[in-house]
């Protein structure tokens, strides 16, 4: 049982994942990875780092604040075991801090984005800028909390195992900026999620083995390291709201100041949702975990879109439902509240295009991924696997995003064809 | 036709198993010959030990000993592999038995090397316009090939349309690409 289990909870229908009503997905190391690198490449290292940092540390400040008051731990000493904790339990890594407010430092060897990074891409690539902005984030929301009321505190990370450092090393200092965003909580999403969800095709199947799924999760927590590895993946428990402010704030500056530029941020943005689909579903199916969940593998497109779409529901991303599927021809997922339009509508409000772009790569990937990978075979997936798959942009589908709840609409519907 | 000016400058070599002819810096196969007995595949360890000098190019720089005139010897169980830079372009790679004396391989490679630089043409890399070239090689070094080019367009704000026909590139655009590339690399300099 996680530790901090009696503080989860699963919205109605939908599956999401709140955490002391603060909505929260798992994700793994290939996409935070991708996820982060994609905001550095629209906003550059430095503001990268910095939005990355404020964000964290704004919903982490919620969040670590809520379970102090419920957990009745309010006292600096308290909040910071407390934080320690909590984001070890979620496989974020563990913090070893130090001091309080504006002295606290902290120091970890195995945060995830650092070590995670250092595992992936250590051996190719010199980094040459800290990886550990979630961790800053949560760094400076500890400090928050523990030092004077009202001050606003940033993370540095000082040092970064990504940079072949022994440990990855932070302080904090005032935050100078201006920076008024807030938490959403789920009394606010509450209002963009409707009561009723969307029925499709293999449902009673993909109900019991995402009730399954969930029952596993429930179990899930982070080893002596703080990390969650599984499924040949590091896993993270993670703040929805990360993904979604700092994509949409980095997409938002990308549109008014270079709007050529902007279909290829959008196609990073999906890209992620091919990590995704293809590092976490793919190894989720491969694993012997599932095989004990669901029963042998079968390969079969049918049972591989089953599964993905029950994968999709019990790491919280919304109940995604097959409207439609013709295997290897077209997909249709179709959804009332998915984690990124729910957090665009509480925001911004509706707009005239789609944003759920993590939920329009996992399309496009379920239907490369369905018929393309002999699973039967039990292939390696690995990055050489993967970029023979999807590299050179045209993956020979089609995708359209007919509605979308960022729209104005009633649904999310995400239509991948064939060519 | 160019494996066939290949085989008539190895196939007299005693002990000599295979050359293959690899382009820097894609490393790419542009030629090869190998010996009737032998059956592995000339393209793969062409990108394998194209790397491996590339590897090494960037290593003699990291300790401030690079040399244009770099030869790398593995002495493996049962072959001899020696690779050797042609020029800037090519590197030739030549699989010897493991039994071959050195003095006679270091000989052979030398005559073989100056026949190979009579017939491989020039051509191809100078008309290459920078801007290609910088791409050709981030999409061939950058981790995450499969997204580069998006990855590269949304760090210079040039759409990727216009990457995607690089030679038109102007020279301050090919000087953003040159910056996208040493960010994603992690590298200080972009040596061809």
């Amino acid at each position: 049982m996680h530790p901090y289990a009696a503080y989860f909870e699963r919205y109605g229908e939908h599956g999401s994942i709140f955490l002391a009503g603060i909505p929260c997905v798992y994700h793994c190391h290939h996409f935070n990875l991708f996820h982060d690198q994609t905001i550095d490449d629209i906003l550059g290292e430095s503001a990268g780092f910095e939005l990355r940092m404020k964000v964290a540390r704004n919903h982490f400040r919620e969040l670590f604040a809520r379970l102090a008051r419920r957990t009745g731990k309010e006292l600096p000493n308290e909040i910071v075991a407390l934080a320690q904790a909590l984001l070890a339990s979620l496989g974020h890594g563990r913090l070893i801090c130090e001091g309080t407010g504006l002295a606290l430092r902290a120091e970890g060897e195995y945060l995830h984005y650092g070590f995670a990074w250092k595992e992936k891409y250590g051996s190719r690539v010199r980094r040459l800028d800290p990886a550990d902005a979630v961790a800053a984030g949560a760094v400076a929301a500890i400090a928050e909390l523990t030092g004077q009321k009202d001050q606003r505190l940033i993370g540095r990370e000082l040092q970064c195992v990504a940079m072949r450092a022994p440990r990855c090393v932070f302080a904090v200092d005032r935050d100078l900026s201006r920076d008024a965003s807030r938490p959403i909580s789920l009394e606010e999403l509450r209002k963009h999620i409707p009561g009723g969800v969307e029925r499709g095709l293999y449902e009673e199947e993909i109900h019991e083995i995402t009730t399954k799924l969930i029952e596993f999760l429930r179990s899930v927590s982070g080893d002596e390291r703080g990390l969650i590895e599984g499924f040949n993946v590091f896993v993270t428990l993670h703040l929805a709201s990360y993904y979604n402010d700092t994509a949409f704030e980095a997409i938002r500056h990308i549109e008014a100041v270079s709007p050529g530029a902007v279909s290829s941020a959008e196609s990073l943005l999906r890209e992620a949702g091919h990590v995704c689909v293809f590092n976490t579903f793919g190894n989720i199916i491969l694993s012997p975990e599932w095989e004990a969940l669901v029963g042998p593998l079968t390969g079969d497109p049918r049972d591989v879109v089953r599964d993905c779409t029950a994968i999709a529901r019990g790491l919280g991303f919304g109940h995604w439902a097959i409207a439609e599927h013709i295997p290897g021809k077209r997909i249709v997922l179709r959804t009332t509240a998915n984690y990124e339009a729910a957090h665009w509508l509480c925001r911004s409000g509706p707009c005239s295009k789609s944003r759920s772009y993590f939920m329009q790569g996992a399309g496009v990937a379920l239907l490369v991924l369905s018929t393309r990978v002999r699973w039967k075979e039990r292939p390696q997936l690995t990055q050489a696997f993967y970029d023979g798959l999807f590299h050179g942009g045209d993956l020979g589908v089609r995708l359209e995003v007919p509605r979308c709840l960022t729209m104005g609409h009633e649904v999310t519907e995400v239509v991948v064809e064939a060519k | 036709m160019i494996d066939d000016r290949i085989a008539g400058i190895a196939s007299g070599v005693p002990g000599l198993r295979g050359v293959l002819v690899v382009t820097m810096p894609d490393c790419l196969l542009y030629g090869s010959w190998l010996r009737p007995d032998m059956s592995f595949s000339a393209e793969e360890a062409s990108g394998y030990f194209g790397d491996l000098i590339r590897a090494n190019r960037q290593g003699l720089r990291a300790v401030g000993a690079w040399t244009s005139d770099m030869q790398v010897t593995i002495e493996g169980t049962s072959v001899l592999v020696v690779l050797r830079e042609v020029d800037e372009n090519y590197v030739v790679c030549a699989i010897f038995d493991r039994e071959a004396p050195l003095g006679m391989v270091r000989l052979h490679l030398k005559i073989a090397i100056e026949q190979l630089r009579e017939i491989l043409p020039r051509v191809e890399a100078a008309q290459m316009s920078k801007g290609a070239r910088v791409l050709r090689f981030i999409e061939r070094y950058a981790p995450d090939a499969h997204a580069v080019l998006h990855r590269v367009a949304t760090r210079t704000r040039i759409p990727i349309e216009r990457l995607r026909n690089p030679d038109g590139l102007s020279s301050e655009e090919v000087k953003s690409i040159e910056e996208a590339a040493k960010r994603i690399l992690g590298i200080e300099e972009i040596h061809f």
